[in-house]
């Protein structure tokens, strides 16, 4: 079965933040709860392009906040650029 | 004072933002707006000094660094004093931004030097020497067919009594007689008042300074007597309501209105003890005269001079016109300062050091990404031929990162790099000190290592473009 967007999303963050898995929830922000620092929001935008093969507006990827948001906005940004 | 009840002030919101260009216009050097007299209380009146008539004078630049800074350094070879002299009448420009400059006579190598500047047959800057109000120097400046000479006429009581062993009413006559003989000779004497931050401005500066304009009124133009009130002690003060003798207000004040000294006899030489060197001198233009004498990087005895680099740059914002003076010149004087005669300049001295528009923090260097005009003075590249520079810390962040890459690969537009494309390098750099606890900044050599590392196809385009170039 196909790994969700928010699973593929959660396992990107694991790695680059090195954080427990269990504590990632949507509403998790990327700086206030998971830790984030400013060269990590930068990796994590680079692993979701590789990860998702999309390219996203670097600024508009660098305001999202939370988990939740990420998911939404890397679906979208799926669904543009892989549309058949 | 009276504490009126606020006004309301209601934001005004804008659709364009209001970046006062006519003030920083960017391409061109920021400009002093005054709109408003300059009030002082000398003596119990009140003397209103007006800054546009102040700024329409023949305001001007005068140097020392063959005197005043040399003094303070190695001595010059003759060739670096040439080339220096060279580009010091480059730099003033035809309209003689920068009207004198100014040379002991006293050992072989000095005379030597000013020959070899005088045959470089410039106009400005005019040279002039430097002597002691003694007979015998006097005569070193006949030799040397100057016009015009500095004297060394010391006014405080420090200088009277304790350097010279004189008493005050000796000191002056023996001043007199020398410029008696200098005005006799056809040398037109320029007394350079040392020590007048410390000296009885009502006791001794101003009978003497007085004298000397009784003198002038019977003579032709070219030979009447300047002054040079010399702060050699940096005790100088900018502050209204600050008292004689370190207020320089008051003290230019009582020149022009006391003693009757014109603004075109009338010069200001400073010295940097107390960090005020630079506003000091061009605070002058304002109240009253109408050269200020500076030297190249701010050398000179101590803490050095007014930086003529400095004075030229308010000269422009007073001005609102470079009146001829080549500003790009600056930068090719600064390099020939380091390369040639191998003599430091503070990295972060305005216009001139090397770090001057460099910035190591990250929000700095996210805002030169967005707008250079954010984070840098005037258009430096176009002025100065220095486009502003990211130096590469902990603190430098990927912002800082990305521009220092787009910047060395030459990337323009829409080709810049973004945030993403360097995070490798990013990485690197932040592990430099959070793993290997680096003290230092990152070498623009490293970061090319690594641009060559990270963005393999980047680099090689950049190296065969730079040997076809």
């Amino acid at each position: 079965m196909q790994e969700s967007v928010e699973d593929r999303v959660k396992k990107v963050v694991v790695k680059v933040l090195k954080v427990d898995p269990a504590r990632i929830q949507p509403s998790s922000r990327f700086a206030a709860d998971l830790g984030a620092e400013s060269i990590q929001s930068v990796e994590l935008v680079a692993a979701f392009e590789e990860e998702f093969d999309i390219s996203m507006d670097e600024d508009e990827a660098l305001s999202v906040e939370n988990v939740g948001d990420a998911v939404t906005f890397i679906d979208k940004c799926v669904r543009e650029q892989h549309e058949d | 004072m009276s504490h009126a009840k606020p006004k309301k002030h209601d934001l005004k919101d804008v659709a364009d933002p209001n970046l006062w260009e006519h003030v920083f216009p960017h391409d061109t050097v920021p400009l002093i707006p005054f709109d408003s007299p300059i009030i002082e209380e000398i003596d119990g009146k009140r003397i209103v000094f007006e800054p546009r008539e102040a700024l329409a004078r023949d305001l001007h630049i005068t140097d020392t660094t063959f005197r005043d800074g040399q003094q303070s350094l190695p001595p010059f070879a003759l060739d670096h004093v040439a080339k220096l002299y060279d580009y010091l009448a480059k730099l003033g420009g035809p309209n003689g931004v920068i009207r004198q400059t100014e040379f002991f006579l006293y050992t072989k190598r000095d005379r030597e030097a000013l020959d070899r500047c005088r045959s470089l047959g410039h106009r400005f800057p005019e040279i002039t020497g430097w002597i002691r109000a003694e007979a015998g120097d006097l005569r070193l400046v006949k030799e040397m067919g100057l016009k015009e000479t500095g004297m060394l006429t010391s006014c405080s009581d420090y200088h009277i009594f304790y350097k010279s062993r004189k008493n005050r009413k000796t000191a002056m006559e023996d001043y007199l007689k020398v410029v008696e003989q200098a005005v006799a000779a056809g040398i037109r004497p320029r007394c350079h008042l040392e020590d007048v931050t410390r000296a009885d401005i009502d006791g001794f500066v101003l009978p003497f300074v007085s004298r000397l304009m009784e003198l002038s009124e019977s003579l032709p133009e070219h030979l009447r007597v300047k002054i040079r009130l010399c702060d050699t002690m940096g005790f100088g003060v900018t502050y209204p309501g600050a008292a004689l003798p370190r207020s320089i207000p008051k003290l230019i004040y009582r020149m022009t209105h006391d003693a009757g000294v014109p603004p075109e006899c009338l010069e200001w030489h400073g010295h940097n003890d107390f960090h005020k060197v630079h506003v000091n001198a061009v605070t002058g233009w304002l109240y009253g005269l109408n050269a200020v004498n500076a030297a190249l990087m701010g050398i000179g005895e101590r803490t050095g001079n007014p930086p003529l680099e400095g004075a030229l740059f308010e000269y422009v914002q007073l001005k609102g016109t470079t009146n001829g003076a080549d500003l790009r010149m600056i930068t090719d004087i600064a390099d020939f300062f380091s390369k040639e005669m191998h003599i430091e300049i503070p990295p972060r001295h305005p216009f001139v050091g090397r770090d001057f528009n460099v910035t190591r923090a990250g929000i700095h260097a996210d805002g030169l990404r967005r707008d250079e005009r954010i984070y840098n003075i005037f258009d430096t590249a176009r002025i100065l031929g220095r486009p502003p520079r990211v130096a590469i810390t902990d603190k430098s962040g990927v912002d800082g990162i990305v521009l220092w890459v787009n910047n060395f690969l030459g990337l323009e537009g829409d080709e810049r790099l973004k945030k993403v494309n360097v995070h490798k390098i990013a990485r690197w750099v932040m592990d430099q000190y959070e793993i290997e606890y680096r003290t230092s900044a990152i070498t623009d050599d490293e970061l090319a290592e690594q641009v060559r590392i990270h963005l393999p196809d980047h680099h090689s385009r950049r190296h065969s473009r730079s040997k076809h170039s």
